[in-house]
């Protein structure tokens, strides 16, 4: 079965794949260069600050010495990265070879965020404005995102639980839709597996995938797409909880706020003068998830060693996921019930879903409970679901052609030893002179058989 | 004694809790001012908590007399927005470390007598492995702690116990203390609390660069530091001080049954009552060399 793995491709690909007046020109905002250098590898950050201070190019070599025989792997990933984000620039001299040296604008920016601290662009309101309108704590505000976010989701796959529609235009529905809905003529929309994989990734891997949909999107609404980076990593660092004011953005980015309160990562008050936002904990996540690094959750789910699952949620949404590859059997208030099957899992991976995903997805949303027991999901219920997925990968097929009716033993052994040498031989019957060879061998085997038999 | 077992680390989130030395003493006549010390650890603190978003700082004043928190930046309280020319964490470190000096102050009973103004080191660190002790209890999800020592004061032997008992269960729970000792002499206790919990001991020659040392070794974090290259300790000075006198000494008697160390032979254990027989004096082991003569 073709196992198709939805191209996760990482924000930082994105911003890194700017040209470079405009990467240099992301760096002049203080917070750009914060939020990227929390995105680099454990190693990289390390380099950049050691390198913080120091002015002079620093030699390849020197740099190689910092790190044991162990790291080297994983040295010459983070120096990778750090050139691609133009952060080190590479300098060649003749007598001491290459060498490596910070980023001009980058390294002020750090160094006066280390001394003097970050001070955003805007200030939070007094709460002598805000206070008229009903005060929203931080639990409201996060219930708040939650059912956003969920209503979104509902309503990207076209299900039927959905119960309310947000306010997300048509178009930029079937945008975002691309790639993980198909629809052919007089069906409804069917996910596709990429769709399936989609559901399946945690909170904060959707919702960069959604805004990276966004941001490829912004190009063609006439929306500089540095412009809305520099402005979502700049929003990541407001507080939760905290309203500013409208009047300090700019129009486009009064639009994105728009769109944004749809997502759930802001919410949209009037006052009786000035409107205002409140950045909500989906905000304040973007900057912690831009690494791949785990998310730090709550899990609902235990599994048990009889195949049941217990579900402690409430949501619909998980109610679909844990529809995709299990029985659901009963949905009581705060739990869903439900029983791993043959029958479901063969379902799921009909659909496209891999063994993997399942069981990275039930070991990440372990209920605390069983999470600190090592294995969160007991090793009979993983064993079974691999075994279930190889059973329907009993059958391995290669294009191949068969060779039959040699004239004489003695080219039907030369024959044998060419296609062994190419790595082509597939089965041979030396009794009855039969031969099976990979396609691609098949025209130099031609050729071969032609000058044998002159 | 076998160095701290290791750990895997999964991420790079820490926790570090900086026990900071503020002992007027030392300060007083050391050749660093205060001042542009306190700049370089609050550049560092910063640099730190710029890594990574859940990155938590616990700082500790350690005086002569007392020992309290003077930030954690998990507070609600620490959120307070910073001047344009000051950060959030340098306006609320400042104000309570002056508070702090000003009861440490209060508490001098008397001068010091002879050379030796000890900070409050056990106390520091039992306060550190605390705080340490609450965050692995607060659920699966918890940065990964270790404790960091800025240091300079002279070893006070009286602390020795309190100290070896602070350093065994940081090994235990698996916490190393890293020591960045900026007074004279090495510090034997900082040495051996390097060593046995796996942390980093280091003697900065130049301090007028503290920022790049402290950032540069100390800032690894724990998951990284299975491939950097970090100073070896050189040599640990493993003497040990009795617990009668508190001198520091080489040979002495030891208790069989609780190993408490004595200068001199007592009639019973201070620390766990068991009763000595006599010493073996040399007159008293004449008399098995002469029956082993008479032997042969």
């Amino acid at each position: 079965m073709p196992q198709v793995k939805i191209i996760a491709r990482n924000f930082m690909d994105m911003v890194a794949a700017l040209p470079a007046m405009k990467l240099d020109q992301l760096y002049q905002n203080a917070f750009i260069c914060e939020a990227i250098l929390r995105s680099l590898p454990p190693l990289a950050k390390k380099y950049v600050i050691q390198m913080l201070y120091i002015e002079e190019a620093v030699t390849t070599k020197s740099i190689e010495e910092w790190v044991l025989p162990d790291g080297l792997s994983k040295h010459k990933v983070a120096i990778d990265r750090l050139l691609q984000l133009r952060i080190f620039s590479e300098a060649f001299d003749r007598s001491s070879g290459t060498s490596y040296r910070l980023n001009p604008t980058f390294q002020s920016n750090l160094q006066k965020h280390i001394t003097c601290g970050g001070v955003l662009p805007r200030e939070p309101m007094p709460s002598s404005i805000t206070a008229r309108l009903p005060s929203l704590e931080d639990l409201a505000v996060f219930a708040f995102a939650l059912e956003q976010w969920e209503c979104f989701l509902l309503q990207l796959i076209n299900s039927t639980q959905a119960e309310k529609m947000t306010n997300i235009s048509p178009s930029m529905m079937r945008i975002f839709q691309r790639g993980l809905l198909t629809q052919r003529d007089k069906e409804p929309p069917r996910l596709t597996e990429s769709g399936f994989q989609f559901l399946l990734m945690d909170t904060n891997a959707q919702l960069w995938y959604i805004i990276r949909e966004y941001i490829s999107n912004s190009e063609e609404r006439d929306v500089d797409s540095a412009d809305l980076i520099s402005f979502l990593l700049e929003l990541s660092f407001h507080a939760t909880g905290e309203a500013y004011n409208m009047n300090t953005l700019t129009e486009v980015q009064r639009n994105t706020l728009k769109d944004l309160a749809d997502l759930g990562l802001v919410k949209l008050q009037q006052g009786r003068k000035e409107s205002w936002f409140i950045p909500t904990k989906l905000t304040t996540n973007l900057s912690v998830s831009l690494t791949d690094s785990s998310s730090r959750k709550e899990g609902f789910v235990v599994v048990e060693t009889n195949f049941r699952i217990y579900a402690y949620s409430t949501s619909k949404l998980h109610c679909e996921i844990l529809r995709l590859f299990s029985r659901i059997e009963y949905q009581l208030p705060n739990l869903i019930v439900g029983a791993i099957t043959k029958e479901s899992l063969y379902n799921a991976f009909d659909n496209g879903i891999t063994a993997d995903q399942i069981i990275s997805f039930l070991q990440q949303n372990a209920h605390p409970r069983v999470a600190e027991r090592v294995p969160s999901v007991p090793e009979n219920v993983t064993d079974q679901i691999r075994l279930w997925e190889s059973d329907l990968n009993r059958v391995e097929m290669t294009p191949a052609h068969f060779y039959d009716e040699f004239p004489t033993r003695d080219v039907f052994e030369a024959a044998c030893d060419f296609a062994r040498e190419y790595g082509g031989l597939l089965w041979e019957d030396s009794k009855k002179m039969r031969l099976v060879v990979k396609t691609d061998v098949h025209m130099h085997m031609r050729e071969h058989l032609r000058r044998q038999r002159q | 004694m076998a160095s701290a077992p290791s750990k895997l680390y999964a991420d790079d989130v820490s926790l570090l809790v900086v026990l900071l030395d503020a002992n007027p003493f030392f300060w007083s006549a050391s050749s660093l001012p205060f001042s542009k010390f306190i700049s370089h650890v609050i550049s560092f603190l910063n640099s730190v908590l710029l890594l990574n978003q859940l990155n938590q700082i616990v700082v500790i004043a350690t005086g002569h007399n007392c020992c309290d928190y003077v930030y954690d930046s998990s507070s609600p309280a620490s959120r307070s927005a910073g001047t344009g020319k000051l950060s959030a964490l340098s306006v609320d470190l400042l104000e309570k470390l002056e508070e702090f000096v000003g009861r440490d102050e209060k508490l001098l009973k008397k001068e010091p007598e002879g050379s030796i103004a000890s900070s409050l080191l056990s106390g520091s660190l039992s306060m550190a492995l605390c705080y340490i002790q609450r965050v692995f209890r607060s659920g699966p999800r918890h940065p990964h702690p270790r404790i960091l020592c800025l240091h300079g004061s002279q070893d006070g032997p009286e602390q020795y116990v309190a100290i070896m008992n602070a350093i065994f269960s940081a090994q235990r729970s698996m916490v190393p203390i890293d020591s960045c000792f900026i007074g004279a002499q090495n510090s034997a206790f900082l040495q051996q609390a390097s060593y046995i919990t796996g942390g980093v001991y280091l003697k900065p020659q130049l301090l007028e660069g503290t920022f790049q040392y402290l950032s540069t070794v100390f800032g690894t974090d724990l998951h990284s530091r299975g491939f950097l290259q970090l100073p070896k300790s050189v040599g640990v000075d493993f003497r040990a001080s009795c617990f009668c006198h508190k001198k520091t000494i080489d040979m002495g008697y030891i208790c069989s049954v609780c190993l408490s160390i004595f200068c001199k032979h007592h009639k019973k254990c201070s620390t766990c009552g068991s009763v000595f027989g006599q010493p073996h004096s040399e007159a008293a082991s004449e008399p098995n060399k002469k029956r082993k003569a008479g032997d042969t």
